[in-house]
C-alpha cells in the first residue's frame, strides 16, 4: 500500500491520535473545573488581619475574620475598617485606613508565613486571601525599599 | 457463506464473549474489539461486522452492568465499525508480504485501533446521554478519561497483537482454501 511506504502519513495518524485524546482530556479538566468552582461559590474561609497604626500602640486584630473564599485582601480589609481608596489599572491604591491617610508614613501591608513577615508587592485587591493566612496593615516610614519588616 | 466462515464467525464471537467475561472488573480494557477486527480482516467486512453484533447480543443482555436498550443498540452497532474497518483493511494490505515491516505496520495498526474506538466511544456516549438526559457534551467528557484510557489500551492491543495473529489466522485461511 503506498500510504504505507509514506512514514509521514503515520506519523499525522499517530499525531492525530494524541490531538485527540488531548481535546477529550482538556474538556474532561475544564468541566471539573467548572464544576468545582461552582461547588465552591459561597464557601467561607477563615483570616486574621491586623492593623499596625505605626504610633506605638497595641496592634488592632481581627481574628478568624469569615470571608468569602476568592476574596482579596482589599475585601478583607474594606470588611473591617474604613477605608479611603483609588483605583487605577494597576489596581486599587490605599490612601487611608481607619482614618489616618498616607502622610507622613504609608500603608504597606504584610503577609506572615513561616519565614516571617512577607513585603506585599502587590496591590491589595490583586492579593487573594487563604485560609486562616494571618495579614497586617503597617502604617510605617518608606524612606528605604522595601520596608522593614514589622517587629 | 461457506460452513468454514459460519464457524470461524460463531468461534471469535464465543471467544470475544467470554474474554470479555473475563475482563469485566477491568474497565475499558477488553480484547472483544480486536477480535472483531481480527474477524473482518481476514474473512471480510460482514463477517467482522457478525462477529460484533453476535458478541453484543449476548454480552449486552446478559451483563451484571446492566441493561438499557439504547445503550445496547448502539454497542451492538458501533461494535460493528471494527468488522468493517477490519473488512476493508484486510482487503486493502490484507494481500501484503508483513515481514520486514513490521514496526511500521503494528504502528499503524495502533492507529488502526484508536480511531475507530474514538467513534464508537462517541456513538455509545451519544446513546448514554439520550438514555439518561444527559447533556451530550457533559456526557462525551465526563467520560473521557475512560474514552482514553479505551482508546489506548486498544490502540496497544491492536499494535502489538495485530501482526502475529492475522499471519497466524491468514494461514489456517489459505490452508482451507487450499
Amino acid at each position: 500500500m503506498t500510504f504505507l511506504e509514506n512514514k509521514w502519513f503515520l506519523v499525522a495518524l499517530v499525531v492525530l491520535c494524541w490531538a485527540i485524546s488531548a481535546s477529550f482530556m482538556s474538556g474532561y479538566y475544564y468541566l471539573q473545573y467548572n464544576d468545582l468552582s461552582a461547588k465552591i461559590k459561597g464557601v467561607i474561609i477563615s483570616a486574621n488581619l491586623g492593623i499596625n497604626y505605626g504610633n506605638g500602640s497595641a496592634v488592632a486584630w481581627f481574628n478568624g475574620t469569615k470571608i468569602k473564599a476568592g476574596a482579596t485582601l482589599f475585601d478583607l480589609t474594606k470588611l473591617l475598617v474604613p477605608v479611603n481608596y483609588t483605583e487605577s489599572s494597576l489596581g486599587v491604591s490605599i490612601n487611608a485606613i481607619g482614618g489616618v491617610p498616607n502622610s507622613p508614613k504609608w500603608w504597606m501591608w504584610w503577609s506572615w508565613s513561616s519565614f516571617g513577615w512577607n513585603f506585599g508587592y502587590i496591590a491589595c485587591d490583586k492579593y487573594v486571601v487563604g485560609e486562616n493566612e494571618t495579614l497586617l496593615w503597617y502604617y510605617q516610614d518608606v524612606l528605604t525599599y522595601p520596608p522593614p519588616p514589622p517587629s | 457463506m461457506n460452513t468454514f466462515k459460519i464457524a470461524i464467525i460463531a468461534t471469535l464471537a464465543a471467544l470475544s464473549i467470554v474474554t470479555n467475561y473475563m475482563l469485566i472488573g477491568v474497565s475499558n480494557i477488553k480484547l472483544m474489539d480486536f477480535i472483531v477486527f481480527v474477524g473482518g480482516f481476514c474473512f471480510g467486512p460482514f463477517a467482522g461486522a457478525s462477529i460484533g453484533i453476535l458478541s453484543w447480543l449476548v454480552y449486552g443482555v446478559l451483563n451484571p452492568q446492566g441493561f438499557a436498550p439504547l445503550v445496547w443498540l448502539s454497542t451492538m452497532l458501533a461494535e460493528s465499525i471494527y468488522g468493517f474497518v477490519g473488512g476493508f483493511l484486510g482487503k486493502s494490505i490484507g494481500s501484503i508480504d508483513f515481514h520486514g515491516q513490521r514496526l511500521k505496520l503494528s504502528i499503524f495498526f495502533a492507529t488502526v485501533g484508536f480511531l475507530p474506538t474514538v467513534v464508537y466511544d462517541l456513538v455509545t456516549n451519544i446513546a448514554y446521554a439520550s438514555t439518561f438526559n444527559v447533556p451530550i457534551v457533559v456526557a462525551v467528557f465526563t467520560g473521557a478519561p475512560y474514552t482514553v484510557l479505551h482508546e489506548l489500551a486498544n490502540s496497544a492491543i491492536f499494535g502489538v497483537c495485530s501482526v502475529p495473529i492475522v499471519v497466524a489466522l491468514g494461514k489456517i485461511v489459505w490452508r482451507q482454501e487450499t
